[in-house]
């Protein structure tokens, strides 16, 4: 197995009287899209500067493409790509300069145009960055993000307070980069983000991780139970469910046309609904099933919601 | 290096594309130059220099503490910096463009001003043209490395707007570049050299005013080139990338440390006053620079008399003689003074004076040369020639007059002028002759010339200086400290206890100076040379006025007004060997008097002072003995 692009072990940052990060262990594979999921003030993004360089830790170990960020800093620098949140540009620079100033600073650069082209900015590539919308913004950082053409991307809220149109418009462009076989790391509080870009989430909680694995595995782990909701034409007559789903919990709706049911093995709890309903001859009107997301996950684990 | 670079010339051109930096840089020191050049009227001399001095430094703390100070607060706050965290760069370009592009915007907007002093308003460009734009690159990027520190210690926008109105303000207006230093009470002048804007602008004035290079203002280019230096070191050291990262307001300290070299430069010049010196001196020439035209003035020129004329008097010198035809003051680019009624003349030269002694007493302690030469000048003599047999005092103070610091004539001691022969009997003169005597000081008041005695004076050309006041003084008469310009230029006090001292009845001096007439009757009317001499700082004759008196007394004897004043000025000049001076000519010094009235009539129009002009400067007569 090729080794990680980054290795976090016991990551501690603490600020005068706060601690921002207590222990934090994880990595990041070659190719891999590798998600920090949490609420604001979770330490996520106090954890993602520590890996770019820009902040000091406290104590642990920590490694991105075999650099120490505290030591080797500049060096690490050269080779990551950054996408921060909220930053700016001078408004009056225009965008065409933005890359060309950026990529001065690197010792090996792609070809700007092209990478405009990417992004679909050639059209603004000589407009001021203070003409341009906050999703044109947000490309021109993943533009510059990728001017050096950086093994490692990192990603802080990438679509923070981008309406959600131009939303999926991001997660395309990360699901391309993807495809160019770079790691990313991203730090994001939407469920919805981490669930379909990422390979791989942690998520993160008062500076700990506190599940780490794709998002099916810690779906799979957590003892929230799958729910099945069921609607027929006519009323249900009186009388319990089957035996089947005695280990479920299920409630009827006050017409009895409606039965919502938790089931811990969903597959064979909505079998045997369907075996049912059809026994007692009436006609199914909708059936679904719902799994329990991360949102519900992270409800169970920590107590409270990820949006506050 | 690439970095740098790109950095540079990404930062020229978004100052560029910004309308303040555009309306700061140009636009702000434009309004200010054309003001400025209009209260100073630039365009009538050398003000032009002290203009775009000021001008300049006004435009280089703006540079430096508005634009340099405030921009990369500005970025800070924006987010913008903290993009720049994540790339491979230390704050090291950062700083360094903003000190390279604060020069290269403020730099031609300087050049603009350069441009505007010359075409219009008649600057020269400096022989040292090299070492001022090598001192204002300097200057200019000094300031804008202050306000990087700024940037650096402020945590705020609304901070560093504070912190920047705190310097600026003092530094424009302690620096001397909208006050002159030596207005200022002498605690004020003190304190403006611990300002490192005073030498920005000093060191400017240094070099288009006294054409200095920058070897000769080292202290200054040193204290600034220290400044970028340290500047740069701590903006780096402190540098911040995000507002959240918040300063101690220890390390606020290290603006003190910054302001070091100038601490030091202060304390030096604290003690030696040489750059406050300097400023007086640069102030004195800037005040002798200007253009005057006086106009529909009678003039006599040491010779001859003109009815009606005017005169130009440009650099300190007398450009031109106009006779008869009206010059026009505003096309000769020349402050106009009229002169109607009134006689100008060259600067009074007395031949004769003692300025060790105080003629108020006997003794010589105490007395006080400086206000002797100011009681001269105040009544319009430009020089004189000291007989101080221990002249070390004066030679002191006739230093500081020629270096400008202060005002006063000419001095030339009795030993620069050969053989001068002071004399009281027949018998001395004729030893003195002898001796091959170039001048008679004192001649024989009290024993009748002998004819013979007369005509080999006349023929060796020797001048005659009979110094009359010293005899009539001898009467001592009170009616001598009745003179209303004696008045002007004594304190009552000491005037008052001279007069107590007098007894109530004397002799006439009429009759006591009969003798002394006639001799110096018959020299001059034998065709002699004859020279005014007061011999103040003798018993009773004041230094000031004393030459006005000896000339009434040569007048009184007989002698014509006109070679009475031709005595006192262009024959007293040619003993002295002052060439360039007791004459009103083209080239020559424009050291002269301007008195109400016709003295050439009436002698005694020549104690009716209006004006007194001493190289170009029209002097402050009653600021005369505020002075120290």
């Amino acid at each position: 197995m090729t080794p990680p692009v980054m290795e976090v072990r016991g990551l501690h940052k603490r600020y005068d009287d706060f601690e921002a990060v207590r222990g934090i262990d994880f990595e990041v594979r070659p190719g891999e899209v590798f998600g920090l999921l949490g609420p604001n003030g979770a330490g996520k993004t106090t954890t993602v500067e520590i890996l770019e360089g820009i902040r000091p830790r406290t104590s642990g170990e920590v490694r991105v493409l075999g650099y120490d960020p505290g030591v080797e800093t500049l060096a690490l620098k050269r080779n990551i790509g950054v996408a921060l949140q909220s930053t700016n540009l001078p408004e009056k620079m225009k965008v065409r300069e933005a890359l060309a100033l950026f990529a001065s600073f690197y010792p090996k650069t792609v070809d700007g145009g092209k990478l405009l082209d990417r992004l679909q900015l050639s059209e603004k590539a000589d407009a001021y960055y203070g003409t341009l919308s906050g999703g044109q913004k947000q490309r021109v950082a993943i533009a510059l993000a990728l001017i050096n053409d950086p093994q490692v991307v990192f990603f802080d809220e990438p679509t923070t307070g981008l309406d959600p149109q131009v939303r999926l418009e991001i997660h395309s462009l990360i699901t391309q980069l993807r495809e160019g076989r770079r790691s990313i790391l991203l730090t994001t509080h939407y469920i919805e983000e981490a669930e379909r870009l990422c390979d791989r989430v942690a998520i993160v909680d008062q500076g700990k991780i506190i599940a780490i694995g794709t998002p099916k595995e810690i779906q799979a782990k957590t003892a929230t139970r799958s729910r099945i909701d069921l609607r027929t034409e006519t009323p249900i007559p009186d009388g319990a469910p089957p035996e089947a789903l005695a280990a479920d919990k299920w409630e009827f709706s006050g017409d009895r046309r409606a039965l919502t049911v938790h089931a811990a093995q969903p597959a064979r709890t909505l079998v045997e609904l369907v075996k049912w309903i059809d026994s007692l001859g009436l006609t199914l009107a909708d059936i679904h099933l719902k799994r329990p997301t991360l949102e519900d996950v992270f409800i169970e684990l920590t107590g409270k919601s990820l949006r506050d | 290096m690439k970095a740098y670079l790109a950095y540079i010339l990404i930062n020229i051109k978004l100052t560029w594309r910004d309308r303040m930096v555009v309306f700061f840089n140009y636009l702000f020191p434009l309004i200010f130059f054309f003001t400025y050049a209009q209260l100073f009227r630039a365009e009538q001399g050398g003000a032009i220099n002290q203009v775009y001095a000021s001008v300049l430094v006004i435009g280089v703390l703006g540079n430096g503490f508005f634009g340099g100070g405030i921009r990369a607060v500005v970025e800070r706050e924006q987010n913008i910096l903290r993009r720049f965290k994540v790339a491979p760069i230390t704050p090291m370009p950062i700083v360094v463009s903003s000190i390279v592009v604060g020069l290269f915007n403020y730099l031609p907007s300087a050049l603009i001003m350069f441009a505007i002093s010359y075409f219009f308003y008649g600057m020269k460009v400096p022989g040292n043209w090299l070492s001022a734009l090598v001192f204002i690159v300097i200057g200019t990027c000094a300031f804008r490395a202050l306000g990087a520190i700024i940037a650096s210690v402020a945590n705020s926008m609304a901070e560093s707007q504070i912190i920047i109105q705190l310097l600026y303000f003092p530094m424009m207006f302690l620096s001397g570049a909208t006050f002159p230093v030596s207005l200022f009470p002498n605690w004020l002048q003190i304190a403006s050299q611990f300002i490192p804007a005073t030498y920005l602008f000093s060191g400017i004035q240094d070099i288009l005013v006294r054409r200095e290079s920058l070897l000769q203002i080292w202290p200054a280019v040193l204290a600034l080139l220290a400044t970028i230096a340290l500047c740069i070191f701590i903006s780096v050291k402190l540098f911040r990338w995000e507002k959240g990262e918040k300063l101690r307001p220890a390390a606020k300290l290290w603006i003190a440390a910054v302001l070091a070299p100038f601490f030091l430069v202060g304390v030096w010049q604290a003690y030696s006053r040489d750059n406050l010196v300097k400023a007086k001196e640069v102030t004195r020439q800037l005040r002798r620079s200007r253009s005057l035209l006086i106009e529909n003035v009678r003039v006599f020129d040491g010779a001859k008399v003109i009815e009606s004329g005017a005169v130009l008097i440009r650099d300190g010198r007398i450009a031109q003689v106009f006779e008869g035809s009206k010059p026009d003051a505003k096309a000769l680019r020349a402050e106009p003074v009229e002169g109607q009624g009134k006689t100008l003349l060259p600067g009074l030269i007395d031949a004769q004076v003692l300025l060790s002694r105080g003629a108020g007493r006997t003794d010589t302690e105490g007395a006080d040369v400086a206000r002797a030469l100011a009681a001269h000048l105040f009544s319009g003599v430009t020089a004189v020639l000291s007989a101080d047999p221990q002249p070390q005092k004066v030679l002191a103070e006739s230093a500081r007059i020629a270096r400008g610091e202060r005002l006063g004539p000419d001095v030339r001691l009795s030993i620069q002028v050969p053989k001068m022969s002071t004399t009281r009997t027949v018998a001395d003169i004729e030893a003195a002759i002898d001796a091959g005597a170039s001048a008679i000081v004192g001649g024989a008041n009290m024993e009748r010339i002998p004819d013979a005695v007369v005509a080999k004076i006349v023929e060796k050309k020797i001048a005659y200086i009979p110094m009359l006041s010293v005899r009539e003084a001898q009467s001592a008469d009170r009616a001598l400290l009745d003179r209303s310009l004696l008045q002007q230029v004594l304190p009552p006090i000491a005037l008052n206890s001279i007069r107590a001292a007098l007894p109530t009845s004397s002799a006439p001096s009429e009759a006591m100076l009969a003798i002394a007439n006639d001799n110096l009757r018959r020299i001059y009317g034998a065709g002699g040379v004859v020279v005014a001499g007061s011999g103040a700082g003798n018993m009773l004759v004041f230094h000031g006025p004393a030459i006005q008196r000896e000339l009434q007394l040569w007048v009184r004897a007989g002698i014509p007004a006109q070679a009475a004043l031709s005595s006192a000025t262009i024959e007293a000049a040619k003993l002295l060997r002052i060439t360039y001076a007791g004459r009103i000519g083209a080239g020559a010094e424009a050291s002269l008097l301007m008195v109400n009235g016709n003295p050439l009539a009436e002698i005694g129009a020549l104690e009716a002072i209006s004006l007194v002009i001493f190289k170009g400067e029209r002097v402050d007569r009653s600021s005369l003995f505020d002075e120290e």
